[in-house]
């Protein structure tokens, strides 16, 4: 039974890992086959690759700037979210604040609403209040950014406060009996083991921004107008162009895996191990 | 090196006082050991002396300088914390040699700072390892290490070997107090474990519900405690105790417990019907043919001595002696006090008389 035991768990691994990446294999099947192909002889093999859909995309100025735009207002967003959250949870954490645990419950109420509630007000304050001269919050990646705070904040302090309180804080004490201002406390002990909480925040809050579509469809037009968007431009009246929406979608998946594995390598448990006596 | 000194120290966590106007003297490079109870303030008052808590009346100075308002950081104190409080992200080195960086010290002072510190304690071998690498007791000397290297004016010490197990915590006090000797820092130390203080301190405060019960020598307060508190926590096994009172017989005073046992005590220490508390100490009573007549309840010999649970006829009373006994339990034995090392202690109050 025991000397099994390997064997399933490889088989149950690479079972599981095979049902998350077949979709993305369908995927990228269809990105590479010409539009006649996909509807008359349907087939998951790849027998010739059809590189004309990447070289469209890629070849797409407005494509491009849509995902410069999604990059720059999800990443803008994760690390705004990210470091204010930080702030937010150590102050929540350390703090004797009046009344914080109604402050703290209050965040996450923010969240409670669905997102199209939230849309004409946000519509209306984009387009008529956060307006100065010609110059408008709507169709801006700043808008962007900030708007998409609203939502991942709440859910960042939910997700980072764990982390703060975990780390214990006789660990600030000897850092200020060493010597060390909040700033410094800050930075050379909280921040280095709150690492993993906040590479987890900083990936969700990414993932949220990146595949965002309600918000950034009404509240963009061109400019700020992001990937997720821009996809839906392919499904027109007179056809869906599923081979470049699907090579679109294999591209996006690109800074994803690319945040992923970067950030992936700060996630460590147990980094407070050795801290105190517990 | 400085004196530290505590006057009328108050503090008040909303209605609640947990400090009732605390006065310590502390000399420059005294050892002086903060003891009591859990929940006596002992902690609290090392941690207003340290500024990690706000101090809602009264003055603390130290070298002469008041540092009621004065950050922790800048009191030149270094405090090791009952649960270590290493970073876990930074080796043994970085540990000890934080304080020096975060003041912008040379990297060549903070290396050799930290290995002289790490001679002293003897860490040498273990600077490049991570705090979850190490044992409880290395982690405590690493702790002590950090404070050294700062080379402050007070070291602060929260319970530091309460998370050790017993034989540890003997090794660590006699490197503890060796390192007083080396250093001569004046050092504020709080525990619970009156062996600590007795063993380690130069001058005791004993403390109980936020006041300061009696200061003084380890064994200035073993012989003369002042109340019946400071008797009860200083000694182990604790003295017994035995409520009663002061009466002539015979021409002579002696004291005869509430439930009739009668035992000797030294002429005039307290007047005639006078309602008392007898305390004798454990290892003052001994075995002898013409002590007093008691029945053995419980024996529990260590070796090196026997303690003995047994009653004067109501009256529980608590034993130790170097023989090895052949008493069991219900069998008489004649224990004998010797009236001088007798304490009498007022009913009401509990001052010694």
């Amino acid at each position: 039974m025991r000397a099994n035991r390997p064997v399933f768990s490889i088989l149950l691994w690479t079972l599981l890992s095979l049902l998350t990446l077949f979709p993305i294999y369908w995927l990228f099947v269809i990105s590479v086959k010409p539009a006649v192909e996909l509807f008359t002889t349907p087939s998951l093999l790849l027998e010739t690759v059809y590189w004309k859909n990447y070289v469209k995309v890629l070849g797409d100025d407005t494509l491009r700037r849509y995902m410069f735009n999604s990059i720059v207002i999800s990443s803008g967003n994760a690390v705004l979210v990210t470091v204010l959250a930080f702030m937010a949870c150590y102050a929540l954490s350390r703090f004797d604040l009046a009344g914080k645990e109604n402050i703290f419950f209050w965040t996450i109420t923010n969240r409670m609403a669905p997102a199209a509630v939230f849309l004409l007000p946000f519509f209306l304050l984009f387009t008529q209040v956060f307006v100065i001269g010609e110059w408008k919050l709507y169709d801006t990646r700043t808008g962007m950014i900030l708007l998409y705070c609203t939502f991942n904040l709440p859910f960042a302090i939910w997700t980072l406060r764990p982390t703060i309180d975990a780390i214990p804080k006789e660990l600030d004490e000897a850092a200020t009996v060493d010597g060390a201002t909040t700033w410094q406390v800050i930075r050379e002990v909280i921040f280095p083991l709150a690492r993993p909480g906040l590479a987890v925040t900083l990936i969700l809050t990414w993932v949220f921004a990146w595949n965002e579509f309600l918000l950034a469809a009404t509240l963009t037009s061109f400019n700020a107008r992001t990937i997720t968007t821009g996809l839906s431009e392919y499904v027109t009246t007179t056809g869906t162009e599923w081979g470049t929406m699907a090579s679109i979608a294999i591209i996006t998946l690109i800074p994803a895996l690319l945040i992923f594995s970067i950030v992936q390598r700060h996630i460590v448990a147990g980094l407070t191990f050795g801290a105190v006596k517990e | 090196m400085a004196e530290v000194t505590v006057r009328n120290i108050v503090k008040r966590y909303g209605s609640a006082q947990v400090i009732h106007g605390v006065n310590v003297d502390i000399a420059d490079g005294e050892f002086v050991i903060l003891v009591g109870p859990s929940g006596c303030g002992k902690s609290t008052l090392l941690r207003m002396i340290a500024g990690l808590e706000a101090i809602s009346g009264g003055e603390i100075s130290i070298g002469g300088r008041v540092v009621n308002d004065v950050l922790p950081k800048d009191r030149d104190i270094a405090m090791v914390f009952q649960n270590y409080a290493l970073y876990p992200h930074k080796n043994v080195a970085d540990n000890m040699g934080f304080s020096l960086k975060i003041k912008g010290r040379p990297k060549a002072e903070i290396d050799a700072k930290v290995k002289k510190a790490a001679e002293i304690l003897d860490l040498g071998k273990l600077l490049d390892r991570f705090p979850k690498q190490l044992s409880g007791g290395q982690r405590q000397r690493v702790a002590m290490g950090r404070a050294i290297v700062r080379d402050p004016q007070v070291f602060l010490f929260d319970e530091p070997l309460s998370n050790l197990d017993a034989k540890l915590r003997v090794a660590m006090r006699v490197e503890i107090k060796e390192l007083h000797q080396r250093l001569g820092t004046t050092i504020v130390y709080v525990t619970h474990d009156q062996i600590e203080a007795m063993t380690m301190a130069d001058k005791i405060v004993v403390m109980r519900d936020g006041k300061v019960e009696q200061v003084g020598a380890p064994l200035d307060l073993y012989d003369n405690p002042g109340n019946v508190f400071v008797a009860g926590f200083i000694g182990s096994p604790a003295m017994n105790f035995i409520k009663g009172k002061i009466e002539a017989k015979n021409g002579r005073q002696v004291f005869v417990s509430d439930t009739g046992s009668v035992l000797p005590v030294e002429e005039g220490r307290a007047q005639s019907g006078q309602p008392v508390i007898y305390g004798i100490r454990p290892e003052h009573i001994d075995i002898a043919p013409d002590g007093l007549p008691a029945t053995v309840s419980v024996l529990e010999p260590t070796g090196s001595e026997t303690q003995i649970f047994a009653r004067f006829g109501e009256d529980a009373i608590d034993a130790i002696v170097k023989d090895r006994l052949t008493v069991r339990p219900g069998e008489e034995v004649r224990l004998k006090i010797d009236p001088r090392r007798v304490h009498i202690f007022d009913r009401q109050s509990g001052a010694r008389l």
